[in-house]
């Protein structure tokens, strides 16, 4: 049977790496010459690691026919959102302020990627600072959209090239970030799935931060499975992230039966549902029924607040923003993209009450959604209530009314930042014009077990995550 | 809140904040800074009086 391995699923790559039945040299070489035909256009890398990559491949090749132990990612390439600390390479976050920045050591998460065997392709392109959703940079340009034919769609961000990267078959998987929805956003533009596990549940330490509190860190695949597979490898508690949990790390891949008989699924349709267009509505909701037919209890639920997760949201990030960048805005302020420099000034304008407040708000807003998740296992809502915008659009009419496109692409997502929530957004259809559509569930703290439980079930039950764009 | 702050009443605030900025470097984000101070004032209807603020968030 010939297997396309640049659209294998990370699984299926370690199993057949394990077995010999493919060598990791072979896997690196197919992806690094995808990466240099395709991606002069689709813009998913900032550096690509292709000699230390093929060493990489080399060793791990050689460790497997001496028979040395090997981890469950053995020789499987994945690649980084370019502010993950990589010992040696180049790590910049999106920005020209960084751009000679070379870390000492790995982020605690590249490490334990390496430890589990797999092989760093490279870093990968992002909004500057991981401070946009749309995808764009003004340095760099923005990574093109693989299921935009002519080219003028957005990606989504700010883990762009984390998205475009997976859904062109440029990386068997990446990492992303995810501090407003910055993993779910563009899975969700790109047709991928995007993990935003419980805050605490990853190691933030070597990871470039946007906002402390709300800042988390995850996996970008193009099935549930591998993203269970990868968060069980980064996951856990790291002395070096006080943020992170002392809670034990779960086998997620043992949770994922492709069983929901029972399992309790909020709908949530006020402000969720209301907002999206009508195409998103629809797709989400036929989700829901698919959920229902294979035995899970859906019923409908609201949360009220959840429409001041706006200015709280940005009470704390653009704060705490501020407060990382006060340095170079006062010293470096032109170097910045134009956009990205706006949102930081903004943070001076917000006061020490205004801040609390917001941090007052968040508790609110988590305690509803505890409330909400009491008599439930997981809720589902759209990952964006519209599809990838084009590239020029700054407005956009969604389902409760005009909005600019920024606002409507974080709505949906960033309540479960603020929350702390685990949240996973796996594809559910394709708009009219092929653009993907995508939806998310979310799960009780440190339970992405279940989470990732339902997500897999429903793509049993479907074939959107298997669709690939048509690449020019 | 529904003020209209002109770019110089921004400079001195910046100021005051740490930052020296020119007016004309504000100017851009005028616009954005009156409709992020009206978005943060809905918060002052939140029943939050009896909140916990939260800093962390189930560290277990």
């Amino acid at each position: 049977m010939s297997v396309d391995l640049a659209f294998a699923s990370v699984i299926d790559l370690a199993r057949m790496i394990a077995r010999k039945e493919v060598s990791p040299v072979e896997v690196v070489r197919v992806h690094l010459e995808r990466i240099a035909a395709r991606d002069r256009s689709l813009r998913a890398y900032i550096t690509v690691c292709a000699e230390a990559a093929s060493e990489a491949a080399r060793t791990a090749e050689a460790a497997l026919m001496s028979g040395r132990p090997s981890g469950p990612l053995h020789g499987v390439p994945i690649a980084l959102k370019d502010l993950y600390d990589t010992a040696g390479v180049a790590t910049t976050a999106g920005s020209t302020i960084l751009a000679d920045r070379v870390p000492a050591t790995d982020a605690t998460v590249v490490r334990r990627l390496r430890e589990a065997g797999a092989i760093v392709l490279g870093k990968l392109h992002m909004v500057e600072f991981a401070y946009g959703p749309e995808g764009l940079n003004a340095h760099h340009g923005a990574p093109r959209n693989p299921w935009d034919a002519d080219a003028e769609r957005m990606p989504g961000g700010s883990s762009s090239g984390s998205g475009v990267a997976v859904a062109a078959g440029l990386a068997p998987a990446a990492l992303g970030s995810d501090t407003g929805g910055s993993i779910r956003i563009p899975a969700s533009l790109c047709g991928i799935t995007g993990l935003k596990p419980t805050y605490g549940r990853v190691s933030r330490a070597g990871v470039l931060p946007l906002a402390w509190s709300m800042d988390h860190v995850g996996p970008m695949t193009r099935t549930v499975a591998d993203s269970a597979l990868l968060l069980r490898a980064i996951a856990g508690y790291d002395p070096a992230d006080a943020s992170s949990s002392v809670l034990p790390v779960p086998d997620y891949l043992a949770a994922l039966t492709g069983d929901v008989k029972g399992l309790r699924v909020g709908l949530l349709r006020d402000f969720f549902l209301t907002s999206a267009t009508p195409e998103v509505r629809t797709a989400v909701e036929t989700a829901a029924r698919a959920l229902q037919g294979a035995g899970a209890v859906v019923d409908e639920v609201a949360l009220p607040n959840v429409a001041h997760v706006a200015a709280a949201s940005y009470a704390v990030v653009a704060s705490e923003a501020l407060a990382y960048h006060t340095s170079w805005l006062k010293t470096r302020a032109g170097d910045y993209d134009p956009e990205v420099r706006k949102r930081l000034q903004l943070g001076a304008f917000i006061s020490g009450a205004h801040y609390v407040r917001a941090q007052q708000a968040r508790a609110l807003v988590r305690d509803e959604i505890d409330a909400a998740l009491a008599q439930r296992d997981v809720l589902l809502a759209p990952a964006t209530p519209l599809t990838a915008p084009r590239l020029d659009e700054r407005q956009i009419t969604l389902g409760d009314g005009p909005s600019d496109v920024r606002g409507a692409l974080i709505r949906l997502t960033r309540p479960f930042n603020c929350s702390g929530h685990p949240a996973c957004a796996v594809p559910c259809g394709f708009s009219a014009q092929g653009l993907p559509i995508g939806m998310q569930l979310v799960g009780r703290p440190f339970d992405e077990a279940t989470v990732l439980r339902a997500a897999d079930a429903y793509q049993r039950l479907t074939d959107w995550h298997t669709r690939r764009p048509v690449l020019a | 809140m529904s003020e209209v702050f002109d770019a110089d009443a921004l400079s001195r605030a910046a100021r005051l904040a740490g930052f020296d900025w020119t007016p004309q470097e504000l100017e851009p984000a005028r616009p954005a800074v009156e409709a992020a101070l009206r978005l943060l004032a809905t918060l002052d209807a939140l029943p939050l009086d009896a909140v916990e603020p939260t800093t962390q968030y189930r560290i277990l």
